[in-house]
């Protein structure tokens, strides 16, 4: 009892201390850079701040990551001395901890807890469950840290070219992977799924795929200024409250490939109960769902700003609307008809299909207003 | 419920095809990829506006009502339950409940029980009749039910919305005929009342081109295949039109400043816009969304490419015609757009690495012949630099489909147009070509006067066809004296020796050049093989120029036009509040979990009966609910 309370204690004191030192950060944060943000800027930040507090309160392993990753970027910050030609100077950042390296580690280590992910499915050793598990939180934070300092170097390029590191396809590709692996590592740790990873992982390490031949084959990792349409505090928010949807989705679609596995005996030993992987699917698509449906209409607020319209029916927004449907559908037939099982773990694969088309398709094969990440 | 999944489905698949057939582009664009047969049906299926096409209103409009009523016929149920506490329900079937469980008490005091429950967040009400004993029912979670009618409700007040700002009145006009979509291009004035839009239209988005110090007093509609015009409550003048760059050359804002009148008051505001951040005036919203050239003027020089003529001026502008007679023919020059920023994915130096940089001014211009064919031009003020070498390029091309041919004239010394100017002058002088041709000839390398005449004349002839046609004349003219039987490696030998032989004569023209003008040096020095190469090409290539008459680019006055969107969105308000409302919805439907409890003590019995039901049996309720339990049975205990 006497010890249980004193953790409690220690819990308490972390979370206070998290608190406080970001409170002091944003607080400096915003004394010392007002003048490059607006007020729903210093809005945003604030309320980030809160939400990140709450977050770490909540699951410790979160406040880790994050203490973690901003002390490694601010380290490579410091490393930069205020030049990008410090990357090829400075051995830290050259092979670990500039932008570009940071995320190059990232590319490697998902598809490492992919493999370990699987080799614990079948050894059913609890040594590579928990490494695999290590590896993944690795690589998230590599990919934070490597999108954080890529904030910073793109105002190295230029004060007026600096920009939040969410405004084209390939620093989106990036936040998919991280917010998708979050997902996955929360429930992963609430639920004792372990053996779900080598699933989850997979879409992981596809969007892993297309993030280095996107780089090496277009060299789309060079930082560009926004057009004008995209300078709004509107990006920080539609941006990432979509890929919370996406991710979701995607983590959601990767457990029905799992619950349609076991439900054809296949695997069946190595893996969860189908009660525990329907229900989790649900969650997934219920978290995406919430966060999509209100991305897709602040997006729609942001375009009445930007475009003249709230709705002009451009092929991505109207992609979005047939996504938000079919997860709708989705959550009818569980809610209200009360179906379970196959044809939803099915209809949540297919759903893969079309938020793919809707995030990647749209890109390749239709042009419009939102063709800010061109193929 | 089943009609409604059914108009959803529609909604998708017409969404669909939205996205894939591209919307509202000119009618021919449509007739050239269909052929007129099914250019016809899609248009019948309003295939080309879909989301104004009538069966996809007609598939909102029964959205709207099959959800209202599907709202009106479930909202009295769910309220009735929403309220009630079910305080009827009897011992049997709590105890066929799920969750449900009796233990005998000792000591039960009701009141305990409820501060326990109320402290939990459970709304509670306890019921004391003579024969069951003590009932004590409590509920939470509850607003769960109302996320239905939330969500259904938000449904139907987004798409009222989503009408409102459609454009119905402009189609019950058109149905009665007393509007009709415009098609001729004619001056604003002249459009009759049918084609214009009254100021009250509920609801437009509407576009208007403004060169600067310009004021317009009405805009226009796009519709179909035509426009129309939408009059507006205010007259706008455009004062000033700002471009900013990054230093990379792209564009950083775009900024129009705006001098807005009130018609009927006469009182006006000036403001600056720029794009995400648009002005609102009289319930009108006035977005930057475009610009382009408002009539830049252009001093040109006129060069013709493939003779010794010397240049000439000609003045103009952007969309301005300007006529010439050029070999007894009369030529028109349309000129049409003007740029002054350009961004090339371009390598500098001799570096690999591509990147976007500002090449500078350019301008697009079309020559018509008399027989109305033309073709366009695209002609770069600067020289560009190509693999580290600059070039004036000017692309060609016979209709918008095409990609641009480029003709590439090398620059010379000092990043002019001059040193090839010069050059195909002096290719155009027979006498220098002929002294060059002489000087060139090794004399000791011929053993007789007959055989060094000989090879004088022929390559006299080479130049000369090439200089009447480039290089493909000259192989023309090869072919046509070589005897058939000549083997094909033969040819490209020759080709390759006349190719040679013309290089030399370039060279001996453009050295004695150097030396008639000591002092003056134009060409490039240590490049300069390759600088004649490629202005020999240049010259080649000039044949394929269509007209060959290179306009350069000397001066110009930049005159900007924005390109305006006024909108006036009635529903928008109404779009928003149904948003607040679908998210309130979708929230309590997935996040709230309804929980009823019932608790009995049947009269004169000390048994307790705990019974507890959700609408979501989740994995985690099981627990909870032996929780419950538990804290209930050790408070009566
Ligand atoms: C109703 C309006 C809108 C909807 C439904 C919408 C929907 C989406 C969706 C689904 C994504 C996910 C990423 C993807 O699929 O590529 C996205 C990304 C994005 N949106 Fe929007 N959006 C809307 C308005 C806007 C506006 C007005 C802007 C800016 C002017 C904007 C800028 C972006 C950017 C920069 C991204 C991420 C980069 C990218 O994927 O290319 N969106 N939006």
């Amino acid at each position: 009892m006497g010890l249980k309370m004193l953790r409690n204690i220690k819990d308490k004191f972390m979370d206070y201390s998290f608190g406080i030192a970001l409170a002091c950060l944003t607080i400096l944060a915003i004394s010392k850079f007002n003048n490059f943000m607006d007020i729903y800027e210093i809005i945003i930040l604030i309320g980030s701040a809160i939400t990140f507090t709450w977050m770490a309160s909540l699951w410790p392993n979160f406040k880790k990551l994050f203490v973690y990753t901003f002390l490694l970027s601010f380290i490579s910050i410091f490393f930069y001395k205020g030049s990008l030609d410090q990357i090829e100077l400075n051995f830290f950042l050259k092979y670990f901890l500039s932008s570009q390296s940071a995320i190059m580690w990232m590319t490697a280590l998902y598809p490492l807890s992919l493999v370990t992910y699987w080799v614990y499915l079948f050894s059913r050793q609890e040594f590579y469950g928990n490494l695999a598990t290590k590896i993944t939180w690795l690589a998230t934070m590599m990919g934070f840290i490597g999108l954080l300092v890529r904030w910073y170097e793109s105002y190295l390029i230029g004060i007026d070219v600096g920009h939040i590191p969410v405004s084209n396809l390939y620093e989106v590709f990036v936040l998919f992977c991280l917010i998708t692996s979050l997902l996955y590592l929360h429930y992963e740790e609430k639920l004792e799924i372990k053996k779900l990873g080598a699933f989850v992982l997979i879409i992981i390490t596809a969007a892993v795929a297309f993030i280095l031949w996107y780089t090496f084959e277009k060299g789309a990792n060079e930082i560009q200024p926004l057009v004008p349409a995209l300078q709004s505090y509107w990006m920080k928010i539609h941006v990432p409250a979509n890929f919370i949807g996406y991710g979701a989705f995607a983590m959601a679609a990767m457990i029905s490939v799992a619950y349609l596995l076991k439900d054809k005996s296949i695997m069946a030993n190595y893996l969860p109960d189908l009660d525990v992987l329907d229900e989790l699917t649900y969650k997934a698509i219920s978290i995406g769902f919430i966060f999509f449906t209100i991305a897709t209409i602040l997006g729609a607020v942001w375009a009445a700003e930007a475009w003249g319209g709230y709705w002009s029916w451009d092929p991505k927004e109207t992609w979005a609307l047939i996504v938000w449907l079919n997860y709708a559908a989705w959550l009818h037939l569980r809610l209200i008809k009360g179906l379970r099982g196959t044809v939803l773990a099915w209809w949540s694969l297919m759903g893969l299909i079309v938020t793919t088309f809707a995030f990647l398709g749209v890109n390749l094969f239709l042009s419009g207003l939102h063709s800010y990440g061109e193929l | 419920m089943r009609f409604a999944i059914t108009m959803f489905s529609l909604l998708a698949v017409a969404s669909v095809i939205g996205t894939v057939l591209k919307q509202n582009e000119p009618y021919n664009n449509y007739i050239i990829k269909f052929g007129q047969f099914w250019f016809d049906i899609f248009n019948q299926l309003g295939l080309y506006n879909v989301y104004q096409a009538f069966w996809f209103l007609a598939i909102l409009i029964f959205l709207i009502t099959s959800t209202s009523l599907c709202i009106s016929r479930n909202t009295p149920k769910i309220l009735k339950d929403y309220k009630s506490f079910q305080d009827r329900i009897r011992e049997k079937s709590l105890l066929s409940f799920k969750h449900s469980y009796q233990f005998s008490t000792k000591k039960f005091k009701a009141k305990k029980i409820i501060e326990f429950l109320s402290s939990n967040n459970y709304k509670v009400k306890h019921k004391i009749s003579n024969e069951e004993g003590d009932l004590i029912i409590a509920k939470k979670g509850d607003l769960q039910k109302l996320g239905y009618i939330f969500t259904h409700l938000a449904i139907v007040v987004i798409s009222v919305g989503g009408l409102l700002d459609g454009n119905l009145v402009f189609k019950v006009q058109e149905l009665m005929g007393t509007k009709q979509i415009q098609v001729l291009d004619q001056e604003l004035s002249q459009i009759p009342l049918a084609g214009r839009m009254s100021e009250n239209n509920l609801s437009y988005r509407a576009s208007i081109l403004l060169s600067e110090g310009d004021t317009k007093t009405a805009a226009i509609l796009r519709a179909k295949e035509g426009y129309l015009v939408q009059e507006i409550p205010f007259s706008i003048t455009l004062k000033d039109f700002n471009i900013e760059h990054y230093s990379t050359g792209q564009p950083k804002s775009f900024k129009s400043d705006l001098l807005v009148r009130d018609k009927k008051t006469g009182e006006s505001i000036t403001k600056t816009i720029s794009v995400n951040k648009p002005l609102t005036y009289k319930g009108v919203t006035i977005y930057q969304a475009a610009f382009e050239d408002g009539g830049s003027q252009l001093d040109l020089l006129v060069w013709n490419l493939n003779s010794s003529q010397p240049s000439f001026k000609m003045n103009s502008e952007v969309f301005k015609n300007n006529k010439l007679t050029f070999e007894n023919k009369n030529l028109t020059f349309e000129f049409k757009d003007f740029r002054k920023f350009n961004i090339l994915e371009i390598s500098n130096n001799s570096e690999q690495k591509l990147k976007p940089t500002n090449v500078g001014p350019n301008f697009l211009y079309k020559v018509r012949n008399e027989s109305g064919q033309a073709k366009e031009y695209q002609t770069y003020q600067f020289p560009i630099s190509v693999d580290g070498n600059y070039y004036f390029m000017s692309g060609t091309r016979d209709s918008p489909q095409e990609e641009f041919k480029y003709l590439k004239i090398p620059a010379d010394k000092n990043l002019s147009l001059e040193g090839f100017m010069i050059f195909k002058s002096l290719l155009n002088n027979p006498q220098k070509v002929r002294d060059a041709i002489s000087k060139g000839i090794n004399e000791s390398a011929f053993e007789t006067k007959e055989k060094k005449e000989a090879f004088r004349r022929g390559t006299q002839n080479i130049f000369n066809s090439f200089i009447t046609g480039g290089y493909s004349s000259v192989v023309d003219t090869m072919d046509l004296n070589t005897p058939k039987q000549v083997k094909s490696s033969d040819k490209e030998r020759a080709v390759k020796t006349y190719v040679n032989i013309i290089y030399l004569v370039g060279q001996e023209l453009i050295k004695s050049y150097q030396n008639d003008n000591q002092g003056k040096i134009t060409f490039p020095i240590n490049d300069s093989p390759r600088f004649i190469q490629d202005a020999l090409t240049a010259y080649s290539d000039s044949f394929f120029y269509g007209v060959p008459l290179y306009l350069e680019l000397k001066e110009f006055n930049h005159v900007q036009a924005s390109g305006l969107q006024l909108t006036k969105s009635p529903g928008q308000i109404w779009v928003y509040l149904g948003s607040i409302l679908l998210v309130m919805g979708i929230f309590c439907m997935i996040y709230i979990q309804e929980i009823r409890l019932w608790i009995l003590v049947k009269k004169g019995s000390n048994n307790l009966i705990v019974s507890l039901a959700t609408n979501r049996d989740r994995t985690d309720f099981d627990q909870y609910a032996i929780r419950l339990k538990d804290n209930i049975k050790k408070m009566t205990n």
